[in-house]
């Protein structure tokens, strides 16, 4: 597999402090690789940094082989707290054409294609509406159709359902797999819910925090082979789902302490 | 009787809402009688005072030429009214103002927007603005007289100082308190910096912007007064001095009174356009 993203040694300084100590992987085109770790082990960071909101102090992210220094449009951010994220004076309609805007969309195509990636999550009914007119899920909904609008190559995640409750989150977990699926997205998703982490991906990242000197950041790369389509009932009682649990959350707790 | 604060309350009750605050039983004309009470309640103390004037000045102040009865006044503002004169002078002085304050706002947004958003322009400016912010705007008249002459011109480019410097500052501290978040998906979604100071930053601001335009809006009007009582031969301000100085006082005290129902009705106007456009902006539930 030719790899999209490759992390080189990345390591984050930011006041002073090491955020992330140098670390290395590659993501690979259409792989859904999950970030997880306590807080406070550069999580948040690294997905920063490789979308270029971030400047690595050390080492180089590269996209294709090209140093990613800025964001660019094939590269989307979905970020954890939708409220902020969405313009309020806009309505959902009006939130997804700000990429298409940003993308120097013509004016004329605008509405064939908010219609389409409204259609895709589920907001067809609501375009009309205010993001305050609208529940955290469907907010949050709001903001990954803004996302695919921009017809993105990868897709960096931040904890976008950490701040849902649990029924909403599993419903939005399904619909996110089935969306990657038939875009084709490399996802880059940052969570501290191992449960989610393994649901969701093909790999699993375990970044640790105050690794030591000299050390990696990044602890644990698990492959999760469980098939997929993937569903809450069964792959949760998958035995390579409940093995891989135990691993993780076994790790998370001894670097916890 | 009720507690003032209900009854204001219920003043202020919008008519067909439930009202509050009165008497649960009693007859409907009874209700009827207290709620215009209530509503006349705010009017009690100006209407005792004019009169109270109006008797002084008939009685004991019979014969001074500095203060005149509010029917005198209330004589002179309607010939004022008929003649034409009232009209003349407040389209000159809201003229200024409004030019003033829109060169001012124009200016004030675009260089808060600039200082907002660069913190390396906002220090180089700040010694520049610190010396010429505290300037009086009333000590300009001369510099502005002898730049224009009198007129419209020497007015308006005093308003529009005195107005800047409020309007500039209110923008850019607005601007530093837009939602950080907003911005980074500015840049994730490549808007390009014309588009970020237009689709993000402007609507982000408007709600605090209309208060600023509300505070710009009285200094207009203040500042473009002082400049014609003090120096320009026109305007609302003119029209008083001069009564004043041929011993007019009815026709001063119209025209007093007038300056003061025109800057009401101009701050409650902006002050229900600034509600509509918060309603409008996204601000719903």
């Amino acid at each position: 597999m030719t790899p999209i993203l490759t992390f080189n040694e990345v390591a984050i300084h930011l006041g002073g402090r090491e955020i992330l100590s140098p670390t290395s992987f590659d993501v690979g085109r259409g792989e859904f690789v999950c970030i997880v770790g306590p807080s406070g082990c550069g999580k948040t960071t690294l997905l920063r940094a490789a979308t270029g909101l971030l400047l690595a102090s050390g080492g180089e992210v590269r996209r294709h082989g090209k140093l990613v220094t800025e964001p660019t449009r094939e590269v989307s951010f979905v970020f954890q707290d939708y409220g902020r994220a969405l313009l309020p004076w806009r309505s959902v309609e009006g939130n997804i054409s700000l990429a298409l805007e940003a993308a120097g969309v013509p004016a004329a195509e605008r509405p064939a294609r908010i219609a389409d990636v409204l259609a895709k999550v589920g907001l067809s009914k609501h375009a009309y509406k205010f993001p305050a007119q609208l529940s955290g899920g469907m907010q949050q909904r709001v903001q990954i159709a803004r996302c695919l609008a921009q017809k993105p190559e990868v897709l960096m995640m931040d904890e976008p359902f950490g701040a849902l409750d649990a029924l909403t989150r599993q419903s939005l977990q399904d619909e996110l797999a089935r969306l990657v699926r038939d875009e084709g997205l490399t996802v880059l998703f940052v969570t501290h819910d191992l449960e989610e982490a393994i649901y969701l991906g093909d790999r699993v990242i375990a970044l640790q925090a105050n690794p030591g000197p000299g050390r990696p950041s990044l602890a644990r790369m698990i492959d999760v082979q469980i098939p997929r389509p993937r569903d809450q009932l069964s792959t949760k009682e998958h035995p390579e789902f409940l093995k891989l649990r135990r691993e993780l959350f076994a790790f998370i707790e001894q670097s916890h302490d | 009787m009720t507690d003032p604060v209900d009854s204001h309350a219920v003043a202020a009750a919008a008519p067909g809402r439930p009202k509050q605050g009165t008497a649960p039983s009693g007859g409907s004309a009874l209700h009827a009688v207290k709620s215009v009470g209530a509503k006349l309640r705010p009017w009690w103390f100006p209407v005792a005072a004019l009169g109270g004037y109006e008797w002084y000045a008939r009685t004991i102040g019979k014969n001074s030429d500095a203060i005149a009865p509010p029917t005198a006044a209330a004589k002179a503002f309607f010939t004022a009214i008929t003649d034409g004169s009232l009209w003349g002078a407040t389209g000159f002085t809201l003229g200024a103002a409004a030019l003033g304050l829109l060169i001012a706002a124009v200016l004030g947004i675009a260089s808060g927007i600039v200082l907002g958003l660069s913190k390396r322009t906002a220090r180089m400016a700040f010694f520049s603005i610190e010396v010429f912010r505290p300037v009086p705007s009333v000590a300009l008249i001369p510099l502005s007289m002898l730049v224009f002459g009198f007129g419209l011109r020497m007015e308006f480019s005093i308003v529009a100082f005195a107005s800047f410097w409020p309007l500039m500052i209110l923008t850019q501290a607005a601007v530093q308190q837009v939602e950080p978040r907003l911005l980074e998906v500015s840049r994730v979604l490549g808007l390009s910096p014309a588009q970020r100071a237009f689709k993000i930053i402007l609507p982000a601001i408007v709600p605090r912007l209309f208060v600023a335009m509300r505070l710009g809006v009285s200094i207009a009007l203040v500042v473009a007064v002082t400049v014609e009582v003090a120096a320009n031969p026109n305007g609302m301000g003119y029209a008083m001095m001069i009564a004043q100085q041929s011993m007019d006082p009815g026709l001063m005290l119209a025209w007093l009174f007038w300056i003061g129902v025109v800057g009401y009705a101009i701050n409650f106007g902006a002050l229900r356009l600034e509600r509509w456009v918060n309603r409008r902006m996204g601000a719903v539930a």
